[in-house]
């Protein structure tokens, strides 16, 4: 029943336990070696920061030592983030933030440095919609431009071929001129020569981005919820849905199936701001026939941003802005789109001869620097996002996915959506 | 009286008095650590979370103003709150009705007079050591949309790929299979112990009059079974009610489904707090999860204690 | 606090229910053996197939884990492993943003000190609640036992709001320290000294001049330690398994393996191999422990549940 050799495995976790004790005694403790002042950096995903360029940093600012730890996805790094902040310690000297905390973090900017007035007179000035959700009520900055997200259209040339439709980057670009509805209409024509694929890959990222393309879609700078009365979002909802039995393959955005798609050939173009490149290359390594055109449905359109952060819980402030500016300068942020696809979002970056210079091999050489800095100056209207911009998101794509799966009707989620935005008042 | 008998008459007053305090007072010090650690991890908290359901609270900004019932009120409005309600039941159903009858049927065979039962035994029990995480990844895997492995054997029968990711009730039934492949080895395990207590004279006669293993098992086992399986579904429940880890990683997104078809009380909890940075209301949600699960176990005390009282016998 | 413990190992015991050595008479079990007889085919059949079942699900990650990104995606996959599991597991410990190494030194700390300490606690406990006598303890008994059943996610916002004050979040401790002591841990080894030790004992210690500590330090504990051997594998397995509460106080650069996998799948959206070559391989350490203590986790289960 209990023979007595049996508690060796007593002994043994009791031993684990001693030993871990041991271990977690022992722990090591980033001191200051060798009188370098010691900086963490904490970003998310891909910045495109290779240890290269920080060595670079390191080489040109002896007397700073950088660490640089990466989150694997912003959904950590966010949860990270606020609990730090709120805990008023353990943050690193410069946190990477995504455009839409913002929202949240305008309210505590004070727990960040705001960006010092030398930083703009020597890298020079953000765009506009890249500092406006980063600016406090004092006009003052409390995060560096990191990368903004203008978009193009990424297409599969061998699909669009086989429906009989032109492939090459050009004549893309040329035949989806115009605004979604020629979009939707060049979609049909695909749909009656295509096989098995389909023309988009989800009405989310259809409708998402033409939300982005509006001035104030869901909310007013004062605060007045006007998501379920603005006749331009239903249109869009509307719209999105009534082509999408025809053209959309149905994916729900950011799941497994959504990105297996981007390999299989399921849909013949996407969305694409410029860090979804990266995404799709990662997504599909061996698909030969991705490429960009460089137009985007309605003008121009920009999805998706980063920043970076000089939290006050820093020790080091001084030498921790040097590197958040450092950074965020243009030939860094070039660099790193050359690395990631994360686009500059400085304005000197598009004087930079070395901008247009940059191609992508994976999508088969497409001129990307010209492509989206092209695109960047397409932009005219830029989403405002209020407090309540990511419950509103998600209640939009839960409403569209509702539809895409066949549980109700685009009339029914309509409805049930603006009882969900109701709610929110 | 010599100086070392004083001494020892002393000592042995010394020793006495040591004797009767540690007595009285040992048992207390004994009990201490876990009363001081409980209350300040277990009860201490259970108490702040009422007074923080209480207030406006926000994982930033700390405490706000006090906000009386609406926390609750702005809860109980909401379709996700409903919403999680109904999947978390239905979960559970669905977890621990097949739970108890596939775990009676392997209790049944290894209550058998086997070879190697010990082998058999651990066998069954093999999945309660995996991490429900890693569990989630692979049955999510498994139970894919379009290129998952279930949908492709579905798909060599000729049948039709099912939406496990966008239909309410499909999900459900991936969240509580990836639940049961953890857990129906050791119910199994339980019940056969239920089995084993039941008095083997009852097959006995129950032999002598004629009636067969089949007969037996349904007239004998399975009523004689029913204290072990009250407890089985109680300590389902408890568990099933707190379903976190299988939903959060269902998908990548972690939100509880497109339009939170798998959205559980738990991750609504989670959500609120960690996502939303809403104090208030993930306290409020606590308090409701806590009451729902008292009444649900009030309603299995009196489900029980009707079922026991109605078989005399056993008592 | 009980986050650990609660919903798993409160499935090893209701109240009432005892960890009893087995003491039914052999001669009554034989008598049924004879009556049953021998199981047949079917049976073993049967168990076979739930045994597959239950091994189908990692043998499937082995094949994926063993292939490279396309496999996932092929219908015609074959049934037979590839040759890339030991380069997807290397890709897995050596991706910077898991942490595996020190996820799973964190694990074994974690899991370690939790289980040490709750089989130390409750055995003190449980020797004063079974064998001294003093006023309250029936009412505090009571109290323990009703607290075996609070969800444990009831708490965790304070208590993270505790952590934060404390600046203990990302820290191993807050992990440990709500796992200390758990209410289920007393109550088992309470009923265990309760009917395993004789009174006699305790008494003849006492007339002897040891005082309760000497008792229970030399004549209590080294009786218990079956049951505290599986209360402290009990204990191992939940804390190590567990994820709610790590997952929110931990941060991805000090994991435990749980949160570890979470970064994994978060990390490697697209290519399945690697990520199920990593829970695979997670999953090792608490084979390793179910090959080694198997047996002693089977009877702890099984006298959980017997009717005292």
């Amino acid at each position: 029943m209990f023979p007595r050799k049996k508690m060796t495995a007593l002994t043994a976790i009791a031993a684990a336990g001693a030993l871990g004790l041991v271990l977690s005694g022992c722990s090591p403790d980033a001191g200051n070696q060798n009188g370098k002042v010691q900086l963490t950096l904490s970003t998310f995903g891909n910045f495109g920061y290779t240890d290269k360029l920080i060595e670079q940093f390191e080489a040109e600012h002896p007397n700073i030592d950088v660490t640089h730890n990466i989150a694997a996805d912003g959904e950590a790094a966010r949860s990270n983030l606020f609990t730090k902040l709120a805990a008023g310690s353990g943050l690193s000297d410069v946190e990477a933030i995504e455009i839409n905390w913002t929202t949240e973090l305008r309210q505590y900017a004070d727990k960040f440095h705001p960006v010092p007035g030398e930083d703009i007179a020597e890298y020079g000035d953000w765009v506009d919609f890249q500092k406006k959700p980063v600016t406090t009520e004092d006009g003052e900055l409390f995060a560096y431009g990191v990368a903004i997200g203008p978009s193009a259209i990424c297409y599969r040339g061998d699909l669009l071929e086989a429906a009989g439709l032109p492939s090459a980057p050009d004549e893309v670009a040329a035949l989806l001129k115009g605004n979604w509805k020629h979009y939707f209409e060049v979609g049909q024509k695909f749909a009656a020569g295509s096989k098995d694929a389909k023309w988009f890959d989800s009405a989310e990222s259809i409708y998402d981005a033409t939300i982005q393309q509006m001035a104030n879609p869901y909310e007013k700078e004062d605060g007045t919820l006007i998501a379920a009365s603005n006749p331009e979002v239903e249109k869009a909802f509307r719209e999105t849905l009534a082509v999408a039995p025809e053209l959309s393959a149905g994916f729900d955005q950011w799941t497994d199936d959504w990105y297996t798609g981007m390999a299989s050939g399921d849909f013949a173009t996407m969305m694409c701001p410029s860090w979804m490149l990266g995404l799709i290359e990662g997504a599909a390594p061996d698909v030969k026939n991705w490429n960009v055109a460089n137009v985007f449905p309605n003008g121009g359109g920009n999805a998706g941003g980063s920043y970076l952060t000089v939290p006050k819980q820093t020790k080091h402030p001084e030498e921790a802005a040097q590197l958040a500016s450092w950074l965020t300068a243009a030939p860094q942020q070039i660099e790193a789109f050359k690395v990631a696809g994360p686009f500059p979002g400085r304005v000197q970056a598009f004087d930079s001869p070395k901008l247009p210079e940059v191609t992508s091999e994976y999508f088969n050489g497409a001129p990307t620097g010209e492509i989206f800095t092209e695109r960047t100056q397409a932009i005219k209207d830029f989403a405002f996002k209020g407090p309540r911009h990511a419950q509103i998101t998600a209640a939009a794509s839960s409403a569209i996915s509702r539809v895409q799966s066949g549980n109700q009707t685009t009339d029914e989620s309509w409805k049930q959506f603006v009882q969900e935005i109701e709610s929110l008042k | 009286m010599s100086i070392l008998q004083e001494r020892t008459q002393q000592n042995k007053k010394k020793r006495s008095r040591a004797a009767r305090w540690d007595v009285k007072y040992s048992p207390y010090i004994f009990i201490l650590p876990f009363f001081i650690l409980f209350a300040l991890v277990g009860l201490f908290p259970l108490a702040y979370t009422a007074w923080v359901s209480l207030n406006e609270w926000s994982l930033l900004g700390g405490q706000g103003d006090f906000a009386g019932l609406d926390n609750f009120t702005s809860v109980l409005n909401e379709r996700d709150f409903w919403i999680a309600l109904r999947n978390t039941l239905s979960i559970f159903v669905i977890q621990v009705v097949p739970q108890l009858i596939i775990a009676t049927v392997i209790a049944a065979a290894l209550d058998r007079n086997l070879r190697n039962a010990t082998f058999w035994r651990m066998a069954v029990l093999l999945p309660y050591v995996m991490m429900p995480v890693a569990v989630a990844l692979i049955f999510s895997n498994m139970f894919g949309d379009r290129y998952g492995l279930v949908n492709n054997v579905l798909g060599t029968f000729g049948l039709s790929p099912v939406a496990w990711h966008n239909d309410v009730l499909a999900s459900h039934v991936a969240i509580a299979t990836m639940v049961n492949f953890r857990w129906t080895g050791y119910a199994a395990l339980i019940l056969l112990a239920g089995m084993q207590a039941i008095p083997r004279d009852y097959y006995e006669a129950a032999t002598i009059d004629g009636a067969g293993a089949f007969r037996q098992f349904f007239s004998i086992t399975l009523p004689q079974l029913k204290p072990t399986a009250i407890f089985v579904v109680i300590t389902a429940t408890i568990g099933g009610l707190q379903i976190f880890d299988e939903a959060l990683l269902y998908d990548l997104a972690g939100t509880g489904g497109p339009d939170k078809e798998w959205l559980t009380l738990t991750l609504y909890l989670y959500n609120l707090g960690w996502r939303d940075l809403d104090f208030g209301r993930a306290s409020a949600v606590a308090w409701l999860l806590f009451l729902i699960i008292v009444v649900i176990g009030l309603l299995n005390l009196f489900i029980s204690s009707r079922i026991s009282s109605s078989q005399g016998k056993r008592k | 606090m009980s986050h650990n413990i609660v919903t798993p190992t409160s499935r090893a015991a209701a109240p009432e229910r005892s960890p009893r050595p087995d003491d039914r008479p052999r001669s009554r079990r034989k008598w049924y053996r004879r009556a049953v007889g021998k199981p047949s085919l079917l049976v073993y059949g049967f168990l076979s197939f739930v045994v597959l079942a239950s091994v189908f699900p990692l043998y499937w990650s082995f094949l994926i884990g063993s292939g490279d990104s396309t496999t996932v995606n092929d219908p015609n996959m074959s049934w037979i492993p590839g040759g890339n599991f030991v380069q997807n597991v290397q890709s897995v410990v050596e991706n910077p943003n898991v942490n595996f190494w020190p996820a799973l030194r964190n694990s074994i700390i974690v899991s370690g000190v939790t289980a040490a300490s709750v089989v130390f606690f409750s055995t003190l406990a449980g020797f004063a609640f079974a064998k001294m006598r003093f006023r309250g303890r029936k009412w505090l008994l009571t109290a323990v036992i009703a607290t075996t059943a609070v969800p444990s996610q009831l708490g965790v916002v304070p208590l993270f709001i505790l952590m934060s004050n404390f600046g203990w979040t990302g820290t191993l401790g807050a992990v440990i320290i709500p796992g200390l002591v758990t209410a289920f841990g007393v109550f088992w080894m309470t009923q265990y000294v309760g009917q395993t030790i004789p009174d006699e004992i305790v008494e003849s210690a006492r007339v002897d001049g040891a005082s309760s500590f000497t008792t229970f330090w030399r004549i209590i504990l080294p009786i218990v330690r079956p049951a505290a051997t599986m209360l402290a594998l009990f204990t191992f397995v939940a804390t190590w398994t567990n994820f709610f509460w790590p997952f929110i106080v931990l941060n991805p650069q000090n994991p435990t393996l749980p949160v570890a996998l979470k970064v994994l799948q978060a990390n490697y959206f697209v290519d399945y191999s690697i990520i199920l070559a990593g829970a695979i391989f997670a999953t090792f350490p608490l084979i390793l422990l179910f090959i080694v203590a198997g047996k002693q986790l089977v009877s702890g289960v099984m006298q959980g549940a017997l009717k005292g």
